[in-house]
């Protein structure tokens, strides 16, 4: 008899306390917002946090509540944007855009000492600035392809490569490289500039095979004119670009490269 | 002098949960980076302080009579856990900016040992047991927990600009800080009432 006394009450209060949880929560139900579950469901749902919320439950909430643009989400496709920007009335028009990499050096391009620490493009750069010759060289020790969500790096001939049927366009990438030489393009043009150093000419030709040597024949031949020389480097304007080509085939050391997509 | 006015002063400052005590450390050591946080746990523990003690106190009768006193942990700790479960969807639906106020504090607290201990020490400690007594002491137990939150995060915010060796910083200087207010709160032990 004694042990019965303490369980029935023990268990009747528990049963008491369910039961009453259960009541209050369906009857003190919040409603959750519909908006907020649709807007979830046309992300793409990678939760990289390269918006700056925490995953993209946070950032629907903050689309919905007007706190947010939409354009700070990369991951998503240009369908799933679209409906977002039919659900919440917003302007929709968001440039769809694709990473590369705007190195081509790597083996190509002179090493200043052979490092054998840490293999981390990060604790690389602490050491004199990186490894290779050139300061803003691909240093290849791969903290993209650790970084990227989606797999589409990889490391070729030493330098940074990018799978653009892979990349997700989250972001992660141009937040981690310490040389900054992940740049976004838009997903339907296909040349970019392959070399971002600031040496010039003769020095580019000393330290790096694959180098723009600032010579300007791609500004030159560019039949729309979209290409200005800016601190010896030539920037593309691709709101005139028409993907011909052209540039491509007459640089002269190979820096201009078609995007790497079937 | 009225036993309450006792009560209060004794909660607040002789007999402080943390620094003499020291029930509630693991909020204390947590939460008090920020005074605006630590304001938002202490008053969430005051409040869930005051209803358990009063909830904690009318079962404990139940107990007595049962004759299953013993059974006191496990059942304040249902309860406590139960009632804050309770207070939480009340609050999130009626008053949702004291919702996001109280926020993550609020549900931290179901297993905070400082709450568990007010409603022991209801039942135990206090000299004249009725429920208004019980109800005061664990209000003013909460206002000391506070109390003890608030000059913490003061002086760790103030700490973040000081000159600490490399080794203390962080965890060991809080924990240093934390033992020379314990010290400081002996010096209330003589207060005479």
């Amino acid at each position: 008899m004694f042990i019965i006394i303490p369980v029935s009450i023990l268990t009747g209060l528990a049963i008491f306390f369910g039961i009453l949880i259960a009541v209050f929560s369906k009857k003190f139900e919040v409603p959750t917002n519909q908006m907020v579950e649709e807007v979830l469901s046309n992300l793409s749902g990678a939760n990289c946090g390269a918006c700056g919320y925490a995953g993209c439950e946070d950032f629907a909430n903050a689309l919905v509540a007007g706190e947010a643009s939409l354009a700070l989400c990369n991951a998503t496709s240009k369908e799933g944007k679209t409906k977002i920007g039919e659900l919440l009335g917003t302007d929709a028009s968001i440039l769809d855009t694709t990473v590369v990499c705007a190195c081509n050096g790597g083996n190509q391009c002179e090493d200043k000492y052979d490092y054998q620490g840490y293999g981390d493009c990060k604790s690389v750069e602490l050491l004199a600035g990186g490894r290779k010759t050139c300061p803003s060289g691909c240093m290849g020790m791969s903290t993209c392809v650790a970084g990227c969500p989606s797999h589409a790096i990889e490391i070729i001939q030493g330098v940074a490569v990018i799978d653009n049927n892979k990349c997700t366009n989250c972001g992660v990438c141009i937040l981690q490289c310490p040389k900054n030489l992940m740049k976004r393009i838009p997903t339907d043009k296909y040349y970019y500039v392959a070399c971002s150093t600031p040496l010039t000419g003769k020095n580019v030709r000393v330290n790096c095979k694959a180098g723009c040597i600032g010579c300007s024949i791609c500004s030159k031949v560019c039949p729309e004119g979209a290409i200005t020389m800016v601190n010896n480097l030539p920037v593309i304007d691709y709101s005139k670009c028409t993907n011909c080509g052209i540039c491509a085939s007459k640089c002269p050391s190979k820096c201009i490269l078609k995007r790497n997509e079937n | 002098m009225p036993y309450w006015i006792y009560l209060v002063i004794s909660g607040i400052f002789v007999n402080n949960f943390v620094l003499s005590r020291f029930l509630g450390i693991c909020p204390f050591l947590g939460v008090s980076r920020k005074t605006e946080t630590a304001l938002g746990m202490g008053l969430a523990v005051i409040f869930v302080m005051g209803v358990a003690s009063v909830i904690t106190y009318g079962l404990n009768l139940l107990l007595v009579l049962a004759d299953i006193e013993y059974l006191q942990t496990i059942v304040f700790i249902l309860v406590i856990a139960a009632l804050i479960q309770l207070i939480e969807i009340v609050i999130k639906r009626f008053a949702p900016s004291l919702y996001t106020a109280l926020g993550v504090y609020l549900p931290l607290i179901t297993t905070n040992c400082a709450v568990l201990g007010v409603a022991i020490m209801n039942v135990t400690e206090l000299a004249k047991q009725t429920v208004f007594y019980a109800f005061i002491n664990g209000v003013a137990s909460g206002m000391g927990f506070t109390l003890a939150m608030l000059i913490m995060a003061g002086i760790r915010e103030r700490m973040e600009f000081s000159d600490i060796p490399e080794r203390f910083k962080g965890f060991p200087i809080t924990l240093i800080t934390a033992s020379i207010m314990a010290m400081a709160f002996t010096a209330f032990a003589g207060l005479s009432l």
